[in-house]
């Protein structure tokens, strides 16, 4: 089921022991002559995160979108739960950067559009739910362009997550925020996540926010993307601002960031 | 990254440079009851320089009427007892209901099948990139005809009556509700396309459920000039072998050389165009609140 890594520097225990959410199969993705993606292999099991680290403009994005099946790769496969992906599915939303609330809806409404696509009756009470996890139970009247962006955020992570997809796939959902409110949010998502497990593939460029949110990491090279590295992160938890100044934790980013800037 | 900290200091800087206030955000924005007040005060300066002109004769009663003379013909216009109509004659005192009547009523059909063809084409212009390769050279193309272009073909189709009319509305109107829905739709953010898709949407209802209200502002717009030039159309319809109507009443004017007749009637195509204006914001204005400024 799992795929064997292309090198492994660490070998998690997630890794090996659980059956994989996602499995990426030799993924190879080109628009025109440039070569983005050549070769991925790597699987994410259930309820881990797996942090996608890499250079900007390395072809993260579009990993994502192949994954999310808003583009098909042009070899390889990517499968979910043993099934390939064929096109956009609830069971596996993308959060990007920026907001992709529907911006004439109240934030309840955007909340309440997964499950109601989907037809689910019990929307009411998973909606309450995670607004009461997001803390923004107050704000539910407001449309997006009332709250704030960490608001947005947080509301476009809890919009998809009203579907309880298996896999959630983020593209940078922080990137666009100021450093204390980024911290906040992602002190705020190791929380959920730790809540309702669900496995991750977060893609950043950040390596602070790769090894505080990940349970692995996946280090990609420059364009066209291979995996540099997998590095099983089993850093104590629960995580939050203070692994920040774990001496692990300092350790680790120093060596990381050292290999990214030789890379 | 040192000219980036310098580039960030200076943005910093810029408010501390233009003063606590900031000198250069000070015009006051001009609203509520003041708004109104100015905008009833130029009119009412305007009608005041205008009456003294009349009356000393700066201004001759030929080309320009005073507005004394032109309340006494609104008035006729509106309330004079109407007379026994007259074959061939197209009223004027006591007419203005009858003649309204049949302009508003060419208009509100023209522009009822202009809004029922022209939504949905334009959606399906901005929606199918086919269907946009296809289609906009030729619509384009047809789109650059003027409106007073297509009165005699309308009329050789419809003959002299309501018909011809309703298509030049029609064809007026259009236009604008195609081009505005068409690229509004076009403009939808890919973003908002994949979220929906990603929480379930199914792609039937993207159309209905995405498209549509995103481009919801950018539609009302196309409404709103499709209304205003619908209205002008109707006119432009009326001034040829219409027997009633404001286009019809002008025209008889102006062959009597009834010169406060045509500017009254010129008045009330005003106050009903932007009434009709009006009214489609109102109607528009909960729908699309949420992209206000």
């Amino acid at each position: 089921m799992s795929t064997d890594p292309v090198r492994t520097t660490v070998v998690g225990e997630r890794a090996t022991s659980a059956p994989s959410a996602l499995a990426a199969i030799g993924v190879a993705k080109s628009y025109g002559a440039l070569s983005v993606l050549a070769d991925l292999d790597f699987s994410v099991g259930p309820g881990e995160v797996l942090a996608v680290l890499g250079p900007s403009g390395c072809g993260k994005s579009t990993l994502l979108r192949v994954l999310a099946g808003l583009e098909p790769p042009d070899r390889g496969r990517v499968e979910i739960g043993g099934q390939p992906v064929r096109g956009p599915s609830p069971d596996r939303p993308m959060v990007v950067q920026g907001a992709t609330l529907f911006p004439w809806l109240s934030l309840r409404a955007n909340l309440e559009w997964g499950p109601k696509a989907l037809g689910n009756q019990q929307s009411g009470a998973i909606v309450d739910e995670l607004l009461e996890a997001t803390g923004l139970s107050g704000s539910a009247d407001l449309l997006p362009r009332q709250l704030s962006g960490g608001m947005r955020q947080r509301a476009a992570i809890a919009q998809v997550l009203a579907n309880q997809p298996p896999l959630l796939l983020l593209d940078e959902p922080f990137g666009a925020l100021d450093a204390q409110t980024r911290l906040r949010m992602q002190e705020w998502l190791i929380g959920l996540l730790a809540e309702r497990p669900t496995a991750t593939v977060l893609v950043t460029h950040d390596v602070e926010e790769a090894l505080l949110l990940g349970h692995r990491l996946l280090r990609l090279s420059h364009r066209p993307a291979t995996v540099l590295e997998e590095l099983a992160l089993d850093l104590p938890s629960p995580r939050g601002r203070s692994t920040l100044s774990d001496s692990r934790f300092v350790q680790l980013k120093a060596d990381v960031l050292a290999r990214v800037l030789d890379a | 990254m040192a000219l980036r900290e310098v580039q960030g200091d200076a943005g910093l800087d810029l408010g501390d440079v233009l003063g606590p206030s900031g000198e250069i955000a000070t015009r006051r924005r001009l609203t509520g009851w003041r708004r109104v007040a100015v905008g009833l005060a130029f009119p009412a300066i305007l009608l005041t320089i205008w009456s003294v002109a009349s009356a000393t004769g700066l201004l001759s009663d030929r080309l320009f009427p005073a507005p004394a003379d032109l309340a006494r013909t609104a008035r006729d216009f509106v309330v004079a007892p109407k007379r026994l109509p007259v074959p061939g004659v197209i009223p004027f005192k006591g007419a203005a209901v009858e003649h309204i009547r049949a302009s508003v009523g060419r208009w509100g059909v023209g522009y009822a099948i202009a809004v029922c063809v022209g939504l949905p084409l334009g959606l399906g212009l901005g929606l199918s990139r086919w269907m946009a390769a296809a289609v906009d050279p030729l619509f384009h193309a047809i789109r650059s005809v003027p409106i007073t272009a297509w009165l005699p073909i309308a009329l050789v189709w419809f003959g002299l009556g309501n018909g011809a009319a309703r298509f030049l509305v029609f064809i007026g109107a259009v236009s604008p509700i195609v081009v505005a829905t068409a690229d509004s739709t076009a403009r939808v953010p890919r973003q908002l396309v994949d979220t929906a898709r990603m929480l379930g949407t199914r792609p039937r209802d993207l159309a209905r459920r995405v498209y549509l209200p995103s481009a919801l502002p950018g539609i009302v717009t196309g409404l709103r000039l499709g209304l205003t030039l619908g209205w002008t159309s109707a006119i432009v319809a009326e001034l040829t072998g219409q027997s009633s109507g404001l286009g019809a009443m002008m025209n008889a004017a102006r062959e009597v050389t009834r010169l406060d007749q045509i500017v009254v009637g010129m008045a009330t195509f005003a106050v009903i165009g932007l009434t009709g204006d009006l009214l489609v914001r109102a109607i528009a204005r909960p729908f699309v609140r949420w992209a206000d400024a």
